[in-house]
Protein backbone atom coordinates (compact mmCIF):
# COMPACT_ATOMS: atom_id res chain seq x y z
CA UNK A 1 0.00 0.00 0.00
CA UNK A 2 1.23 3.47 -0.82
CA UNK A 3 2.56 5.53 2.04
CA UNK A 4 1.76 9.25 1.96
CA UNK A 5 4.43 11.50 3.48
CA UNK A 6 3.94 15.24 3.86
CA UNK A 7 6.95 17.55 4.08
CA UNK A 8 5.74 20.53 6.03
CA UNK A 9 6.93 23.31 8.36
CA UNK A 10 4.53 26.21 8.77
CA UNK A 11 7.23 28.75 8.06
CA UNK A 12 8.49 29.49 4.57
CA UNK A 13 12.05 29.29 3.34
CA UNK A 14 13.20 26.60 5.76
CA UNK A 15 13.90 23.96 3.11
CA UNK A 16 10.66 22.06 2.50
CA UNK A 17 11.02 21.87 -1.25
CA UNK A 18 14.75 21.10 -1.06
CA UNK A 19 13.91 18.33 1.40
CA UNK A 20 10.99 17.00 -0.68
CA UNK A 21 13.20 16.81 -3.76
CA UNK A 22 16.14 15.11 -2.03
CA UNK A 23 14.00 12.82 0.11
CA UNK A 24 11.90 11.63 -2.83
CA UNK A 25 15.07 11.17 -4.91
CA UNK A 26 16.66 9.21 -2.07
CA UNK A 27 13.69 6.84 -1.87
CA UNK A 28 13.81 6.35 -5.65
CA UNK A 29 17.59 5.75 -5.61
CA UNK A 30 16.94 2.89 -3.23
CA UNK A 31 14.60 1.32 -5.75
CA UNK A 32 11.24 2.47 -4.42
CA UNK A 33 8.68 3.71 -6.91
CA UNK A 34 8.06 7.26 -5.73
CA UNK A 35 6.09 10.31 -6.78
CA UNK A 36 6.56 13.81 -5.39
CA UNK A 37 3.66 16.27 -5.60
CA UNK A 38 4.01 20.04 -5.43
CA UNK A 39 1.09 21.44 -3.41
CA UNK A 40 2.32 25.02 -3.65
CA UNK A 41 -0.28 26.00 -6.24
CA UNK A 42 0.47 29.45 -7.61
CA UNK A 43 4.11 29.49 -6.44
CA UNK A 44 5.40 26.29 -7.89
CA UNK A 45 9.08 25.63 -7.21
CA UNK A 46 9.56 21.91 -7.04
CA UNK A 47 9.87 21.58 -10.82
CA UNK A 48 12.72 24.14 -10.77
CA UNK A 49 14.62 22.29 -8.07
CA UNK A 50 14.07 19.00 -9.88
CA UNK A 51 15.15 20.63 -13.13
CA UNK A 52 12.02 19.76 -15.10
CA UNK A 53 10.33 23.14 -15.38
CA UNK A 54 10.46 23.10 -19.16
CA UNK A 55 8.69 19.79 -19.34
CA UNK A 56 5.59 20.88 -17.39
CA UNK A 57 2.54 20.69 -19.63
CA UNK A 58 -0.26 19.59 -17.32
CA UNK A 59 -0.30 19.97 -13.55
CA UNK A 60 -2.02 18.86 -10.33
CA UNK A 61 -4.98 21.22 -10.83
CA UNK A 62 -5.57 19.92 -14.36
CA UNK A 63 -5.71 16.41 -12.94
CA UNK A 64 -7.98 17.44 -10.04
CA UNK A 65 -10.32 19.13 -12.54
CA UNK A 66 -10.10 16.08 -14.84
CA UNK A 67 -8.73 18.20 -17.68
CA UNK A 68 -5.78 15.84 -18.02
CA UNK A 69 -5.01 12.29 -16.97
CA UNK A 70 -2.40 11.52 -14.34
CA UNK A 71 -0.18 9.89 -16.93
CA UNK A 72 -0.19 13.09 -18.97
CA UNK A 73 0.74 15.22 -15.97
CA UNK A 74 3.40 13.03 -14.36
CA UNK A 75 6.95 13.94 -15.35
CA UNK A 76 9.69 11.33 -15.19
CA UNK A 77 12.72 12.52 -13.25
CA UNK A 78 15.92 12.86 -15.25
CA UNK A 79 18.17 11.42 -12.53
CA UNK A 80 16.27 8.41 -11.19
CA UNK A 81 14.18 5.81 -12.96
CA UNK A 82 11.69 5.29 -10.16
CA UNK A 83 10.80 8.91 -9.56
CA UNK A 84 7.97 10.96 -11.00
CA UNK A 85 7.00 14.56 -10.36
CA UNK A 86 3.48 15.97 -10.29
CA UNK A 87 3.94 19.74 -10.61
CA UNK A 88 1.72 22.47 -9.23
CA UNK A 89 -0.07 25.02 -11.36
CA UNK A 90 1.55 28.41 -11.74
CA UNK A 91 -1.55 30.22 -12.90
CA UNK A 92 -4.19 29.06 -10.43
CA UNK A 93 -4.49 29.57 -6.70
CA UNK A 94 -4.85 27.18 -3.82
CA UNK A 95 -8.64 27.38 -3.72
CA UNK A 96 -8.59 25.22 -6.86
CA UNK A 97 -7.66 22.27 -4.61
CA UNK A 98 -10.56 20.28 -3.26
CA UNK A 99 -10.49 17.50 -0.71
CA UNK A 100 -12.31 15.06 -3.03
CA UNK A 101 -10.06 16.01 -5.93
CA UNK A 102 -6.84 15.49 -3.97
CA UNK A 103 -8.12 12.24 -2.50
CA UNK A 104 -8.93 11.01 -6.00
CA UNK A 105 -5.43 11.82 -7.26
CA UNK A 106 -3.74 10.13 -4.29
CA UNK A 107 -5.90 7.05 -4.68
CA UNK A 108 -5.14 6.79 -8.37
CA UNK A 109 -1.40 7.11 -7.68
CA UNK A 110 -1.66 4.33 -5.11
CA UNK A 111 -3.48 2.17 -7.66
CA UNK A 112 -0.69 2.84 -10.15
CA UNK A 113 1.70 1.08 -7.78
CA UNK A 114 3.61 3.99 -6.26
CA UNK A 115 5.10 2.95 -2.92
CA UNK A 116 5.74 6.44 -1.60
CA UNK A 117 3.82 9.63 -2.30
CA UNK A 118 5.75 12.68 -1.07
CA UNK A 119 3.64 15.82 -0.67
CA UNK A 120 5.60 19.08 -0.73
CA UNK A 121 3.50 21.45 1.38
CA UNK A 122 3.39 25.21 0.87
CA UNK A 123 4.21 27.47 3.81
CA UNK A 124 1.44 28.74 6.06
CA UNK A 125 -1.54 27.01 7.55
CA UNK A 126 -4.06 27.79 4.83
CA UNK A 127 -5.82 25.62 2.29
CA UNK A 128 -2.78 24.41 0.35
CA UNK A 129 -0.94 23.32 3.50
CA UNK A 130 -4.07 21.69 4.93
CA UNK A 131 -4.66 19.77 1.69
CA UNK A 132 -1.03 18.60 1.62
CA UNK A 133 -1.17 17.19 5.15
CA UNK A 134 -4.76 16.01 5.22
CA UNK A 135 -4.17 12.50 3.87
CA UNK A 136 -0.68 11.98 5.31
CA UNK A 137 0.43 8.78 7.01
CA UNK A 138 3.75 10.29 8.07
CA UNK A 139 5.02 13.85 8.35
CA UNK A 140 8.51 15.27 8.05
CA UNK A 141 8.46 18.54 9.94
CA UNK A 142 11.27 20.75 8.60
CA UNK A 143 12.61 23.21 11.14
CA UNK A 144 15.44 25.72 11.19
CA UNK A 145 17.22 26.13 14.52
CA UNK A 146 15.64 29.44 15.41
CA UNK A 147 12.65 30.28 17.59
CA UNK A 148 10.08 31.46 15.02
CA UNK A 149 10.62 28.42 12.83
CA UNK A 150 10.32 26.13 15.84
CA UNK A 151 7.13 27.87 16.96
CA UNK A 152 5.57 27.47 13.51
CA UNK A 153 6.54 23.80 13.44
CA UNK A 154 4.82 23.39 16.79
CA UNK A 155 1.70 24.94 15.28
CA UNK A 156 1.82 22.57 12.31
CA UNK A 157 2.21 19.60 14.66
CA UNK A 158 -0.97 20.75 16.39
CA UNK A 159 -2.77 20.91 13.06
CA UNK A 160 -1.50 17.43 12.14
CA UNK A 161 -2.91 16.15 15.40
CA UNK A 162 -6.31 17.73 14.85
CA UNK A 163 -7.02 18.27 11.15
CA UNK A 164 -5.42 15.30 9.40
CA UNK A 165 -7.71 12.57 8.11
CA UNK A 166 -6.14 10.14 10.60
CA UNK A 167 -6.93 12.46 13.51
CA UNK A 168 -10.46 13.14 12.34
CA UNK A 169 -11.20 9.44 11.95
CA UNK A 170 -9.60 8.70 15.29
CA UNK A 171 -7.12 6.32 13.69
CA UNK A 172 -3.49 5.91 14.69
CA UNK A 173 -2.02 9.43 14.59
CA UNK A 174 0.24 10.67 11.80
CA UNK A 175 3.83 9.56 12.50
CA UNK A 176 5.90 12.69 13.07
CA UNK A 177 9.59 13.13 12.22
CA UNK A 178 11.69 16.16 13.05
CA UNK A 179 14.19 17.30 10.42
CA UNK A 180 16.46 20.19 11.36
CA UNK A 181 17.87 21.97 8.30
CA UNK A 182 20.43 24.76 7.80
CA UNK A 183 22.19 23.68 10.95
CA UNK A 184 25.50 25.29 11.72
CA UNK A 185 27.28 23.70 14.71
CA UNK A 186 29.80 26.53 14.83
CA UNK A 187 27.05 29.11 15.27
CA UNK A 188 25.36 26.93 17.88
CA UNK A 189 28.63 26.90 19.84
CA UNK A 190 28.66 30.70 19.70
CA UNK A 191 25.09 30.77 21.01
CA UNK A 192 23.66 32.26 17.82
CA UNK A 193 21.45 29.29 17.02
CA UNK A 194 19.32 26.82 18.93
CA UNK A 195 21.00 23.46 19.38
CA UNK A 196 19.56 20.14 18.23
CA UNK A 197 18.75 19.35 21.84
CA UNK A 198 16.96 22.69 22.33
CA UNK A 199 14.73 22.03 19.32
CA UNK A 200 14.06 18.45 20.39
CA UNK A 201 13.19 19.61 23.90
CA UNK A 202 10.65 22.13 22.57
CA UNK A 203 8.98 19.96 19.91
CA UNK A 204 9.35 16.55 21.57
CA UNK A 205 9.10 14.40 18.47
CA UNK A 206 11.69 11.89 17.17
CA UNK A 207 14.58 13.38 15.21
CA UNK A 208 15.08 11.89 11.74
CA UNK A 209 18.07 13.97 10.73
CA UNK A 210 20.11 17.15 10.75
CA UNK A 211 21.04 18.82 7.45
CA UNK A 212 24.03 21.14 7.75
CA UNK A 213 23.95 24.69 6.39
CA UNK A 214 25.77 24.56 3.08
CA UNK A 215 26.46 26.57 -0.05
CA UNK A 216 25.99 23.35 -1.99
CA UNK A 217 22.21 23.51 -1.50
CA UNK A 218 21.97 26.84 -3.29
CA UNK A 219 24.16 25.62 -6.14
CA UNK A 220 22.13 22.43 -6.47
CA UNK A 221 18.85 24.37 -6.56
CA UNK A 222 20.11 26.73 -9.22
CA UNK A 223 21.38 23.82 -11.27
CA UNK A 224 18.01 22.06 -11.05
CA UNK A 225 19.40 18.97 -9.38
CA UNK A 226 18.33 17.78 -5.90
CA UNK A 227 21.12 18.17 -3.33
CA UNK A 228 21.22 14.44 -2.61
CA UNK A 229 22.94 13.95 -6.00
CA UNK A 230 25.97 16.08 -4.98
CA UNK A 231 28.27 13.15 -4.40
CA UNK A 232 30.59 13.57 -1.47
CA UNK A 233 28.94 16.70 -0.05
CA UNK A 234 27.84 16.70 3.58
CA UNK A 235 24.29 17.69 2.55
CA UNK A 236 23.96 14.68 0.24
CA UNK A 237 25.30 12.40 2.99
CA UNK A 238 22.89 13.89 5.51
CA UNK A 239 19.88 13.40 3.23
CA UNK A 240 20.95 9.81 2.49
CA UNK A 241 21.02 9.21 6.24
CA UNK A 242 17.50 10.64 6.55
CA UNK A 243 16.17 8.29 3.87
CA UNK A 244 17.93 5.33 5.50
CA UNK A 245 16.47 6.17 8.90
CA UNK A 246 13.04 6.62 7.37
CA UNK A 247 13.32 3.11 5.92
CA UNK A 248 14.16 1.76 9.36
CA UNK A 249 17.96 1.66 9.37
CA UNK A 250 20.04 2.84 12.30
CA UNK A 251 22.49 5.60 11.41
CA UNK A 252 24.51 7.71 13.83
CA UNK A 253 23.60 11.42 13.81
CA UNK A 254 26.29 13.28 11.81
CA UNK A 255 27.10 16.95 11.23
CA UNK A 256 25.92 18.02 14.68
CA UNK A 257 29.39 18.87 16.05
CA UNK A 258 31.54 21.75 14.84
CA UNK A 259 34.61 20.41 13.04
CA UNK A 260 37.66 20.49 15.30
CA UNK A 261 40.09 23.09 14.09
CA UNK A 262 43.64 21.85 14.38
CA UNK A 263 46.25 23.83 16.32
CA UNK A 264 48.32 24.67 13.24
CA UNK A 265 45.28 25.74 11.30
CA UNK A 266 44.20 27.90 14.20
CA UNK A 267 47.64 29.52 14.40
CA UNK A 268 48.19 30.07 10.72
CA UNK A 269 44.61 30.36 9.45
CA UNK A 270 42.80 27.95 7.18
CA UNK B 1 -26.87 66.14 11.45
CA UNK B 2 -26.27 62.77 12.90
CA UNK B 3 -27.91 59.70 11.57
CA UNK B 4 -28.43 57.20 14.29
CA UNK B 5 -28.37 53.60 13.24
CA UNK B 6 -31.65 51.82 13.89
CA UNK B 7 -31.63 49.68 16.99
CA UNK B 8 -30.81 46.08 16.08
CA UNK B 9 -33.77 43.72 16.02
CA UNK B 10 -31.87 41.26 18.17
CA UNK B 11 -28.62 40.65 19.96
CA UNK B 12 -26.84 37.36 20.17
CA UNK B 13 -25.44 36.64 23.59
CA UNK B 14 -23.84 33.55 24.97
CA UNK B 15 -26.08 31.71 27.40
CA UNK B 16 -25.60 28.61 29.46
CA UNK B 17 -28.85 27.43 30.98
CA UNK B 18 -29.60 24.65 33.40
CA UNK B 19 -32.15 22.13 32.20
CA UNK B 20 -33.45 18.98 33.79
CA UNK B 21 -33.08 15.78 31.85
CA UNK B 22 -35.73 13.11 31.96
CA UNK B 23 -33.89 9.87 31.31
CA UNK B 24 -36.30 7.27 29.99
CA UNK B 25 -35.92 3.72 31.24
CA UNK B 26 -39.08 2.48 29.58
CA UNK B 27 -41.27 3.61 26.72
CA UNK B 28 -44.25 1.48 27.69
CA UNK B 29 -47.16 3.91 28.15
CA UNK B 30 -48.76 1.56 30.68
CA UNK B 31 -45.66 1.94 32.84
CA UNK B 32 -44.97 5.58 32.11
CA UNK B 33 -48.43 7.00 32.57
CA UNK B 34 -48.83 6.16 36.29
CA UNK B 35 -45.19 7.05 36.99
CA UNK B 36 -45.57 10.47 35.40
CA UNK B 37 -48.89 10.95 37.13
CA UNK B 38 -47.45 10.36 40.57
CA UNK B 39 -44.28 12.39 40.01
CA UNK B 40 -45.60 15.39 38.08
CA UNK B 41 -49.16 15.78 39.31
CA UNK B 42 -48.21 19.15 40.81
CA UNK B 43 -47.44 20.48 37.34
CA UNK B 44 -50.33 19.10 35.36
CA UNK B 45 -52.87 19.95 38.06
CA UNK B 46 -51.99 23.64 37.84
CA UNK B 47 -51.80 23.68 34.07
CA UNK B 48 -48.07 24.48 34.27
CA UNK B 49 -45.29 22.94 32.28
CA UNK B 50 -41.55 22.67 32.59
CA UNK B 51 -38.86 22.29 29.96
CA UNK B 52 -36.95 19.01 29.88
CA UNK B 53 -34.28 17.32 27.83
CA UNK B 54 -35.43 13.83 26.99
CA UNK B 55 -32.55 11.41 27.58
CA UNK B 56 -32.77 8.30 25.42
CA UNK B 57 -29.32 6.95 26.29
CA UNK B 58 -30.54 4.49 28.93
CA UNK B 59 -32.94 2.72 26.58
CA UNK B 60 -31.54 -0.58 25.29
CA UNK B 61 -32.69 0.26 21.75
CA UNK B 62 -34.44 3.09 20.00
CA UNK B 63 -36.36 0.74 17.77
CA UNK B 64 -40.07 1.02 18.27
CA UNK B 65 -39.74 4.20 20.29
CA UNK B 66 -42.74 6.22 19.17
CA UNK B 67 -42.09 9.85 19.99
CA UNK B 68 -45.29 10.75 18.18
CA UNK B 69 -47.27 9.31 21.07
CA UNK B 70 -44.70 9.76 23.84
CA UNK B 71 -44.38 13.53 23.47
CA UNK B 72 -48.13 14.26 23.82
CA UNK B 73 -48.26 11.86 26.76
CA UNK B 74 -45.55 13.83 28.53
CA UNK B 75 -47.14 17.10 27.51
CA UNK B 76 -50.32 16.08 29.33
CA UNK B 77 -48.23 15.81 32.49
CA UNK B 78 -46.64 19.20 32.08
CA UNK B 79 -43.37 18.00 30.60
CA UNK B 80 -42.33 20.12 27.67
CA UNK B 81 -39.57 18.29 25.81
CA UNK B 82 -37.26 20.79 24.11
CA UNK B 83 -34.45 18.52 23.03
CA UNK B 84 -33.35 14.91 22.74
CA UNK B 85 -30.15 13.54 24.16
CA UNK B 86 -28.40 10.45 22.82
CA UNK B 87 -24.70 9.60 22.45
CA UNK B 88 -25.16 8.64 18.80
CA UNK B 89 -25.10 11.80 16.64
CA UNK B 90 -27.12 9.97 13.98
CA UNK B 91 -30.15 10.32 16.22
CA UNK B 92 -30.20 14.03 15.45
CA UNK B 93 -32.44 13.14 12.52
CA UNK B 94 -35.01 11.75 14.93
CA UNK B 95 -34.96 14.98 16.91
CA UNK B 96 -35.34 17.18 13.86
CA UNK B 97 -38.32 15.11 12.70
CA UNK B 98 -40.15 16.30 15.79
CA UNK B 99 -38.74 19.81 15.70
CA UNK B 100 -36.59 19.23 18.79
CA UNK B 101 -33.06 20.25 19.62
CA UNK B 102 -30.43 17.54 19.90
CA UNK B 103 -27.37 16.95 22.05
CA UNK B 104 -24.98 14.04 22.42
CA UNK B 105 -23.52 14.86 25.81
CA UNK B 106 -24.05 16.77 28.96
CA UNK B 107 -24.59 13.83 31.20
CA UNK B 108 -22.88 10.79 32.48
CA UNK B 109 -25.63 8.31 32.94
CA UNK B 110 -25.41 5.35 30.67
CA UNK B 111 -26.72 1.86 30.86
CA UNK B 112 -23.74 -0.38 31.55
CA UNK B 113 -22.13 1.98 34.07
CA UNK B 114 -25.39 2.23 35.93
CA UNK B 115 -25.47 -1.48 36.57
CA UNK B 116 -22.13 -1.67 38.32
CA UNK B 117 -23.05 1.37 40.34
CA UNK B 118 -26.29 -0.26 41.38
CA UNK B 119 -24.38 -3.17 42.87
CA UNK B 120 -22.75 -0.95 45.47
CA UNK B 121 -25.04 0.34 48.17
CA UNK B 122 -23.81 3.91 47.78
CA UNK B 123 -26.59 6.37 47.08
CA UNK B 124 -26.30 7.86 43.59
CA UNK B 125 -24.75 11.11 44.70
CA UNK B 126 -24.62 14.25 42.59
CA UNK B 127 -23.00 14.13 39.16
CA UNK B 128 -19.32 13.33 39.46
CA UNK B 129 -17.08 16.23 38.51
CA UNK B 130 -15.98 15.58 34.95
CA UNK B 131 -12.27 15.85 34.23
CA UNK B 132 -10.83 16.12 30.80
CA UNK B 133 -7.67 14.10 30.25
CA UNK B 134 -5.39 14.94 27.33
CA UNK B 135 -2.53 12.57 26.59
CA UNK B 136 -1.00 14.32 23.58
CA UNK B 137 0.99 17.56 23.46
CA UNK B 138 -1.02 20.77 23.34
CA UNK B 139 0.70 22.70 20.54
CA UNK B 140 0.97 26.39 19.66
CA UNK B 141 -2.38 27.73 18.50
CA UNK B 142 -4.42 25.00 20.16
CA UNK B 143 -6.87 25.71 22.92
CA UNK B 144 -8.32 23.16 25.30
CA UNK B 145 -11.19 23.97 27.62
CA UNK B 146 -12.37 21.63 30.35
CA UNK B 147 -15.90 22.81 31.02
CA UNK B 148 -17.17 22.31 34.51
CA UNK B 149 -14.19 20.34 35.79
CA UNK B 150 -10.48 19.71 35.94
CA UNK B 151 -8.06 19.51 33.05
CA UNK B 152 -5.30 16.93 33.20
CA UNK B 153 -2.58 17.04 30.56
CA UNK B 154 -0.04 14.24 30.34
CA UNK B 155 2.29 15.97 27.88
CA UNK B 156 3.84 19.33 27.12
CA UNK B 157 1.79 22.53 26.79
CA UNK B 158 3.76 24.43 24.14
CA UNK B 159 4.38 28.14 24.07
CA UNK B 160 1.46 29.73 22.24
CA UNK B 161 -1.01 27.10 23.43
CA UNK B 162 -3.83 27.83 25.87
CA UNK B 163 -5.31 25.47 28.44
CA UNK B 164 -8.42 26.50 30.34
CA UNK B 165 -10.51 24.77 33.00
CA UNK B 166 -13.40 25.66 35.24
CA UNK B 167 -11.59 23.60 37.89
CA UNK B 168 -7.90 22.83 38.43
CA UNK B 169 -5.27 22.35 35.76
CA UNK B 170 -2.65 19.62 36.09
CA UNK B 171 0.20 19.50 33.58
CA UNK B 172 2.43 16.44 33.87
CA UNK B 173 4.99 17.94 31.54
CA UNK B 174 6.41 21.40 30.99
CA UNK B 175 3.85 24.22 31.01
CA UNK B 176 5.12 26.73 28.44
CA UNK B 177 1.89 28.29 27.19
CA UNK B 178 -0.99 29.94 29.01
CA UNK B 179 -2.98 28.27 31.76
CA UNK B 180 -6.26 29.66 33.09
CA UNK B 181 -7.84 27.78 35.99
CA UNK B 182 -11.17 28.59 37.62
CA UNK B 183 -12.36 30.14 34.38
CA UNK B 184 -15.86 30.65 35.73
CA UNK B 185 -14.74 32.29 38.91
CA UNK B 186 -13.70 29.41 41.15
CA UNK B 187 -11.14 31.17 43.33
CA UNK B 188 -9.96 27.94 44.96
CA UNK B 189 -8.86 26.44 41.65
CA UNK B 190 -5.14 25.75 41.26
CA UNK B 191 -2.62 25.09 38.53
CA UNK B 192 -0.01 22.37 38.92
CA UNK B 193 2.88 21.65 36.59
CA UNK B 194 5.99 19.49 36.46
CA UNK B 195 8.09 22.27 34.97
CA UNK B 196 7.05 25.90 35.31
CA UNK B 197 7.85 27.83 32.11
CA UNK B 198 4.44 29.44 31.50
CA UNK B 199 3.80 32.64 29.53
CA UNK B 200 0.69 33.52 31.49
CA UNK B 201 -1.15 32.03 34.44
CA UNK B 202 -4.58 32.95 35.73
CA UNK B 203 -6.85 31.79 38.51
CA UNK B 204 -10.46 33.02 38.53
CA UNK B 205 -9.57 35.94 36.31
CA UNK B 206 -6.57 37.12 38.34
CA UNK B 207 -3.75 36.79 35.85
CA UNK B 208 -0.06 37.37 35.57
CA UNK B 209 2.12 37.48 32.49
CA UNK B 210 5.57 36.11 33.02
CA UNK B 211 8.10 38.20 31.19
CA UNK B 212 10.99 38.28 33.58
CA UNK B 213 12.85 35.14 34.45
CA UNK B 214 11.18 33.28 37.28
CA UNK B 215 13.05 32.71 40.55
CA UNK B 216 15.30 29.65 40.50
CA UNK B 217 13.11 27.91 43.07
CA UNK B 218 10.31 27.41 40.54
CA UNK B 219 11.81 27.96 37.08
CA UNK B 220 11.68 24.64 35.17
CA UNK B 221 10.59 23.02 38.44
CA UNK B 222 7.39 21.45 39.78
CA UNK B 223 5.18 24.35 40.79
CA UNK B 224 1.69 25.14 41.96
CA UNK B 225 -0.18 28.38 41.41
CA UNK B 226 -3.11 29.48 43.53
CA UNK B 227 -4.93 32.54 44.85
CA UNK B 228 -4.26 33.87 48.31
CA UNK B 229 -6.00 37.10 49.33
CA UNK B 230 -6.72 37.83 45.69
CA UNK B 231 -3.05 37.60 44.79
CA UNK B 232 -1.52 34.90 42.66
CA UNK B 233 1.03 32.79 44.50
CA UNK B 234 3.53 30.63 42.61
CA UNK B 235 5.17 28.15 44.87
CA UNK B 236 7.46 25.18 44.38
CA UNK B 237 5.87 21.81 45.00
CA UNK B 238 7.52 19.42 47.48
CA UNK B 239 8.83 22.24 49.62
Amino acid sequence: MAKIIVVTSGKGGVGKTTTSASFASGLALRGHKTVVIDFDVGLRNLDLIMGCERRVVYDLINVVNKEASLNQALIKDKHCDNLYILPASQTRDKDALTEEGVEGVLKELADMGYEYIVCDSPAGIEKGALMALHFADEAIVVTNPEVSSVRDSDRILGILASKSRRAMENREPVREHLLITRYSPARVDKGEMLSVDDVKEILRIPLIGVIPESQAVLQASNAGSPAIHLKGSDVAEAYSDVVARFLGEERPMRFVEAPKVGLLKRLFGG
Amino acid sequence: MTISAPAPAFDIKSASLDLLALVLRSTDPAQLEPALQSRFSHLSANGQSEAFVLGLEALPSLEGVDLGSLLPLMGRHGIKVVALRHPDPAQAALASRYGLGFTTGGGRSSGPIQETAAATPVAPAQEPATSLIIDRPVRAGQQIYAKGGDLVILAVVSAGAEVIADGNIHVYGPLRGRALAGARGNTSARIFTQAMEAELVSVAGVYRTIEQALPDSIRHKPTQIYLENERLVMKALHE
